[in-house]
């Protein structure tokens, strides 16, 4: 693609998130979401190739069903009691419409059946910024609808941990297990969002870092299924002995940062009397954490059988970036000791 | 519940039901979204109408500017998709289940 176009869509893509994280009225809310979802088309279909393409059109006929729902709740909103405000959405019809319009929109568990399949259709860099920065702008909205309907999001948030990690038990390809992973996490994300929108924050923060980490990682060694993971040690030594560690806190294992939403979220959802809940949420991340130990013995514990000559790899200069890739998987593995500091911040 | 309310919710859901379980030919999904929209966009005049307010009365030209923007989308990804796919029905994209 001319980079002139390339640039000009990322830079749309960066205006609609934008647009709807300072918007106040629910319309201008709607034209960020649009923006953004008419600017990630074309970086998805830039290959022609027929799995983009058909990634593209699933994603396409998702979100715009998604964006309209979400409209047609907002206008429901404004026919019943006057207010386009964002804050002031009271009656709870729109404001379970909305929410399941969002759970589209994000590939929560009973509406995520989208997400695996888009992921699998995108080249990694798009994939990365499919699993991050659009995941930002419908948590925005989801983030400012305070009183929300409980027993709706405890559905949706224990449905998806369950299912993203029951869903990326029998898969070999790496982007549909992150597909997967990705719904576990929102569901985190999800059963915590009416009683703590601080620690949902805090989340959905860890989860981008880890995952920035991870899609870099896959491209750097350009794996998009395990068995590729087997020769990765021949690429990136000093990679390959952090990566693991860095699939075991995205399944929050405890010296790991990804051990601290868990922690958090699991106190939080003890402190509000929902036991069983929190039980049945910690079981089901054994689930992803199944998959997560795979792909780390894939990656640590096996010997793929080369030739001496294609052990040597790791000599060359690699020509790419690694300054990103560096910050944030440390950032991925070691804030783990800043969780005093972040409840002392999130405590107002 | 007013009959205009009613009226555009039942269009509105009318269209979300044909999208969601018509599912052959992707000009008919296409076409189902763009009832949808229309519908938002009668919802959407006929509030300013009755609340006389001037403040939003620029928002269905929005809508209907967004709207287009996105069924030109759809028709683009439907040139594409049958071009790649040979075909426009739902039913043969199925390259990316395994």
């Amino acid at each position: 693609m001319n980079p002139i176009v390339s640039c000009t869509l990322l830079i749309t893509l960066g205006l609609g998130t934008t647009i709807t994280f300072a918007s106040s009225h629910w319309f201008l809310a709607w034209m960020g979401l649009e923006i953004n979802t008419l600017a990630i088309l074309p970086l998805m279909a830039q290959h022609h190739h027929p799995r983009a393409t058909e990634a593209t059109l699933k994603y396409f006929l998702t979100q715009a069903t998604a964006a309209s729902t979400l409209l047609f709740a907002t206008t429901t909103n404004a026919w019943l009691n006057g207010q386009w405000d964002i804050q002031h959405m009271t009656h709870p019809l729109p404001i379970t419409l909305f929410t399941i319009a969002l759970a589209l929109k994000i590939g929560l568990a009973p509406l995520h059946i989208w997400l695996p399949e888009v992921l699998q259709g995108l080249d990694l860099v798009t994939g990365l910024i499919m699993s991050t920065w659009q995941k930002l702008a419908p948590f925005a909205l989801l983030l400012q609808i305070y009183p929300a309907n409980s027993t709706l999001l405890i559905m949706l948030g224990l449905a998806s941990t369950l299912i993203g990690g029951w869903g990326g038990l029998n898969q070999t390809q790496l982007r549909k297990i992150l597909a997967y992973s990705s719904i576990a996490h929102l569901g985190w994300m999800i059963l915590v969002l009416q009683f703590s929108p601080a620690l949902t924050l805090l989340t959905l923060f860890l989860y981008i870092i880890m995952t920035f980490s991870t899609f870099l990682v896959f491209h750097l060694n350009n794996a998009t299924n395990i068995n590729t993971l087997a020769t990765t040690w021949t690429k990136t030594p000093a990679l390959t002995a952090l990566t693991p560690l860095l699939l075991l806190s995205l399944g929050g294992l405890p010296p790991l940062s990804g051990f601290m939403p868990k922690w958090l979220i699991l106190q939080e959802l003890t402190k509000q009397d929902l036991a069983l809940t929190a039980t049945l949420a910690a079981l089901t991340a054994l689930l992803s954490l199944y998959f997560y130990l795979r792909l780390s013995y894939a990656l640590a514990l096996t010997m793929f059988p080369n030739n001496p000559s294609g052990t040597s790899p790791w000599r060359l200069q690699s020509p790419q970036i690694m300054y990103p890739l560096a910050l944030s998987i440390t950032a991925a593995l070691t804030l783990l000791p800043l969780t005093p500091t972040v409840t002392a911040l999130m405590m107002p | 519940m007013t009959p205009t309310h009613f009226a555009f919710s039942a269009a509105f859901i009318l269209g979300l039901a044909g999208l969601a379980f018509h599912r052959t030919h992707l000009l008919s999904a296409l076409l189902c979204l763009e009832g949808m929209m229309l519908s938002l966009f009668i919802a959407l005049s006929l509030w300013t109408l009755q609340l006389d307010s001037t403040n939003l009365s620029a928002s269905p030209m929005l809508l209907l500017a967004f709207s287009a923007c996105e069924a030109s989308t759809g028709l683009a990804l439907l040139v594409a998709t049958t071009r790649t796919h040979g075909t426009d029905r739902l039913q043969s994209l199925n390259l990316l289940q395994c």
